[in-house]
């Protein structure tokens, strides 16, 4: 199992979202969150450095963010990049973006 | 979305017929044997019905389909191997996918744990095969989906013909009401619900929807109800699909929509309608074709798929290549079908009907015009003539169905009959696509249940007997249609034991319906079975023996002008043949006159008229008359006598006779005074106006406004076979010591 690089600051997972969320990266960013929230009740996925973004990584993300508001975790996705604002606009995603990114 | 009421009797109407659908497929489906194609049909029509019940928000209904549909699409990706417990399992599915229909047809909601046990069964299954494509839907007591547009199920693909098109249609319209589209644009809704697997074969639908907001302003909503935990999620299957809304400059046509998905096209499902402006003060500009959008109002709602619309049809293919090599001609813009109140029709008919009467009473009254005058006017009544006979091929084609209906129901009942009596049961079906008016087709379904039960149970051996004998343990029950001498021929066909004729008279003495010592010829035995409450079995099975059924078979032919005769062969098997004619409306016929009345002879059973020399006529002694006509002796049959008409021409080389032909070939010459014309008539059910009369089949109005009787060739030979007394007739040479059977 590969993780993304992520680190765990005072109870709060920080994972840090690589440049290139290609498809084969899903995996990999679905385990990184799936350990994430066995590790910890606030996870921050950050996404400054995202560069390029495909529909199964922002699918993990969603996944992950229904996952917190079902379990009462928290949850959110910190300074989104414009590419995955906008990839997120083109899948209709805009307005759970802006929910999860002001978490 | 008040307006989605209206769909409601079309979607329960065609979700009827998609479980059809669905259940023959199902009982087609054999373990080691799966037919890709029978396969996505089955799945196609589940989907169907669930996509139409989340349009009218039957949350129950769609939740259970979504089990159903799990299943189905676990056996197309080959994960859920078809066994014969996974088929059993999945027609209960069907049966109950059905009630679930009645529940919400009648408004009302399914009593709870009603779908527990199938839903329970099904997930056994998907627990037992691959993972499965999608995720399963809410459990029934978990909150079922929330109703969601007709959009988001309702592809094209999987929509049997396009079927909920009309509630497609209705939701683009109620928002139009709401948000009307701007002068000069056209709204296009498109539904993307790509596979599970989409993005395996390296397909982004980002870009897709990015490159469909290129083409104007886009609204993109996602639905995510079809997500799996964080803990089933896996990577790289997709769980979303989306709805677009795209107002978009007239110059935006299906086509370019088609180009977003052309790599995509067999793997998501795609349903695109566009709905153009009102009419209004303000017109909008000329719209490029190829979506017809612009004409309808108001508000115009066109439902397209992204294959051949019928303006474009190459193009359009090509931009969409279909997986299967079918549906091209399914969804709403492409459909070549509309549905039609049977009222309508039925009014239609009738008076096409009348126009015929009509058209031949002109016909009578031009025949006293003097010869050579009023030329134009009798070119133009034979044209009219023409027509009318096509018209009225043209109306009676419309209420034709395929016999397929009715056949389809028979897998299943075969199933069941072989199940209760343990035999081994193959049925083989051919001629479904042999066509018959709808009437026919409708009452068929109880006399062939009647007539393939008896078969299974009577008929056919258990599979032990069957070796013992030599035969292959599974017994084998052939159903055909065929058209022959203008009526349609059902056979039903067994290769069991035969009729039991020693058992057959027996039952029948010791029921009083044969008195004793009587004589019967083998065909006379067989016919026994055909008699009200005569039953051979000792023993009153689930299936039959309460001697009700072959009479009432009998009975359900006759009154639909049709007849039934039996052929069985000791040890061989038995064969039912039902003649029925294609049509109840309008016949070709002859007009023959009988002393002063007329009759219509089914033009169908006429071999030829003659007038016969006294060489050829011959008397049996003590029975009937006969004449030598080519070569075979023929019963003669004299009109006059049987229906009491005075006046006539009683000898027959002073008259006409008639050769006509029965369905089974047997042929009867019929004695009458003349022959007056061909005529087609309208047929007027005597029984629903008077009664039933022997060896008249109906009546008709003729042009000279007479009522005649249309005869009934069978019923004349019965009748004349029964005749007990004969009324005197002019003397022919008797045949010494005939061993001629009379036909």
């Amino acid at each position: 199992m590969t993780l993304i690089k992520w680190s765990d600051e005072g109870g709060t997972v920080r994972l840090g979202l690589p440049s290139d969320l290609d498809l084969a990266m899903a995996q990999p960013l679905l385990d990184s969150l799936r350990a994430g929230f066995a590790a910890s009740r606030t996870i921050i996925a950050e996404a400054a450095a995202v560069e390029r973004v495909s529909t199964a990584c922002v699918q993990a993300l969603l996944v992950a963010s229904r996952h917190a508001a079902e379990q009462n975790r928290t949850f959110a996705i910190a300074q989104p990049s414009e590419v995955l604002a906008e990839a997120c606009e083109d899948l209709g995603l805009d307005g759970w973006l802006k929910q999860w990114s002001q978490a | 979305m008040e307006d989605l009421s209206r769909f409601k009797q079309t979607y329960f109407d065609e979700s009827a017929e998609l479980l059809e659908v669905a259940e023959s497929g199902l009982l087609r489906l054999t373990p080691g044997e799966v037919d890709s194609d029978e396969v996505n049909a089955i799945f196609r029509a589940v989907h169907s019905i669930k996509g139409g019940g989340g349009a009218f928000g039957f949350t129950d209904l769609v939740a259970f389909a979504h089990e159903f549909e799990t299943v189905m699409d676990g056996v197309r990706n080959n994960t859920i191997p078809v066994t014969t417990e996974l088929v059993d399992t999945l027609i209960r599915a069907n049966d109950l996918l059905g009630q679930m229909l009645a529940y919400a047809r009648e408004g009302d909601s399914a009593p709870a744990g009603t779908t527990d046990g199938t839903v329970a069964a099904l997930r056994r299954h998907l627990s037992g095969g691959a993972q499965p494509a999608q995720a399963p839907a809410a459990a029934p007591a978990a909150p079922a989906p929330a109703p969601v547009p007709a959009a988001v199920y309702a592809d094209d693909e999987d929509d049997e013909a396009g079927l909920f098109g009309d509630a497609m249609a209705a939701i683009a319209a109620a928002r139009a009401e709401e948000d009307p589209v701007p002068p000069g644009k056209l709204r296009w809704t498109i539904v993307f619900r790509p596979r599970s697997d989409l993005l395996m074969s390296g397909n982004e639908p980002a870009f897709m929807l990015r490159a469909l907001r290129r083409l104007g302003d886009a609204t993109v909503e996602c639905h995510t109800d079809a997500l799996p935990t964080l803990q089933n999620l896996e990577a790289e299957l997709l769980h979303l699909s989306w709805t677009v809304t795209l107002i978009a400059d007239a110059d935006v046509d299906l086509d370019k929509i088609n180009d977003v998905f052309e790599f995509v096209a067999d793997d998501c499902d795609i349903r695109i309608t566009a709905e153009a402006p009102p009419p209004a003060a303000e017109a909008p500009p000329p719209v490029t074709d190829p979506v017809p959008v612009a004409t309808a109002a108001p508000p115009a709602v066109v439902a397209a798929t992204p294959e051949a619309p019928k303006a474009e049809p190459p193009k359009a293919e090509a931009a969409r290549p279909r997986p299967n090599g079918g549906g091209a001609e399914h969804a709403g813009l492409t459909s070549h079908t509309i549905r039609v109140d049977l009222d309508k029709i039925d009014r239609l008919v009738n008076m096409v009907g009348e126009m015929v009467i009509t058209q031949a009473m002109i016909a009578e009254h031009v025949r006293e015009l003097p010869p050579g005058e009023f030329q134009e006017l009798l070119e133009g009544l034979e044209q009219l003539a023409q027509h009318t006979r096509e018209l009225r091929e043209s109306v009676m084609s419309i209420r034709a169905q395929p016999v397929s209906s009715v056949f389809s129901r028979m897998p299943r009942l075969v199933r069941e009959c072989a199940a209760t009596t343990g035999k081994e049961v193959q049925l083989v079906t051919s001629g479904e696509t042999t066509e018959v008016d709808k009437t026919v087709v409708e009452n068929l379904v109880d006399p062939l249940t009647h007539m393939i039960r008896n078969s299974i149970d009577h008929g056919l051996e258990g599979p032990e007997e069957r070796e013992r004998v030599g035969k292959p343990r599974a017994g084998t029950v052939h159903l055909s249609a065929q058209h022959r001498s203008g009526r349609i021929v059902i056979e039903i066909t067994d290769d069991g034991r035969g009729i039991n004729r020693p058992k057959v008279l027996s039952k029948a003495i010791e029921k009083g319906l044969v008195p004793p010592g009587a004589t019967l010829s083998d065909e006379d035995i067989d016919n026994l079975i055909f008699l009200p409450g005569f039953s051979t079995v000792d023993q009153v099975s689930n299936l039959s023996g309460r001697g009700v059924g072959m009479d009432v078979v009998r009975r359900n032919i006759t009154s639909l002008g049709g007849r039934i005769g039996v052929y069985s062969t000791p040890g061989e098997g038995s064969r039912f043949v039902l003649s029925l004619p294609l049509t109840l409306a309008v016949l070709d016929g002859m007009v023959i006159s009988v002393g002063e009345e007329r009759f219509v002879l089914p033009l169908t059973n006429i071999v030829e008229s003659l007038r016969p020399k006294a060489a050829d006529l011959h008397g049996l002694v003590g029975k009937c008359d006969v004449m030598m006509a080519r070569g075979e002796y023929v019963r003669l049959v004299y009109l006059h006598q049987l229906f009491g008409i005075p006046g006539a021409v009683a000898d027959p080389t002073g008259a006409l006779v008639v050769l006509v032909e029965t369905e089974d070939g047997s042929r009867l010459g019929l004695v009458v005074d003349e022959v007056l014309g061909q005529q087609q008539v309208v047929i007027k059910s005597l029984e629903a106006n008077f009664r039933r009369l022997d060896g008249v089949a109906a009546a008709t109005i003729l042009g000279d406004g007479r009522v005649a009787l249309i005869l009934d060739v069978a019923g004349l030979r019965e009748m004349s076979r029964h005749m007990d007394s004969r009324a005197p007739r002019p003397p022919v040479a008797a045949l010494p010591a005939p061993a001629l059977e009379p036909v």
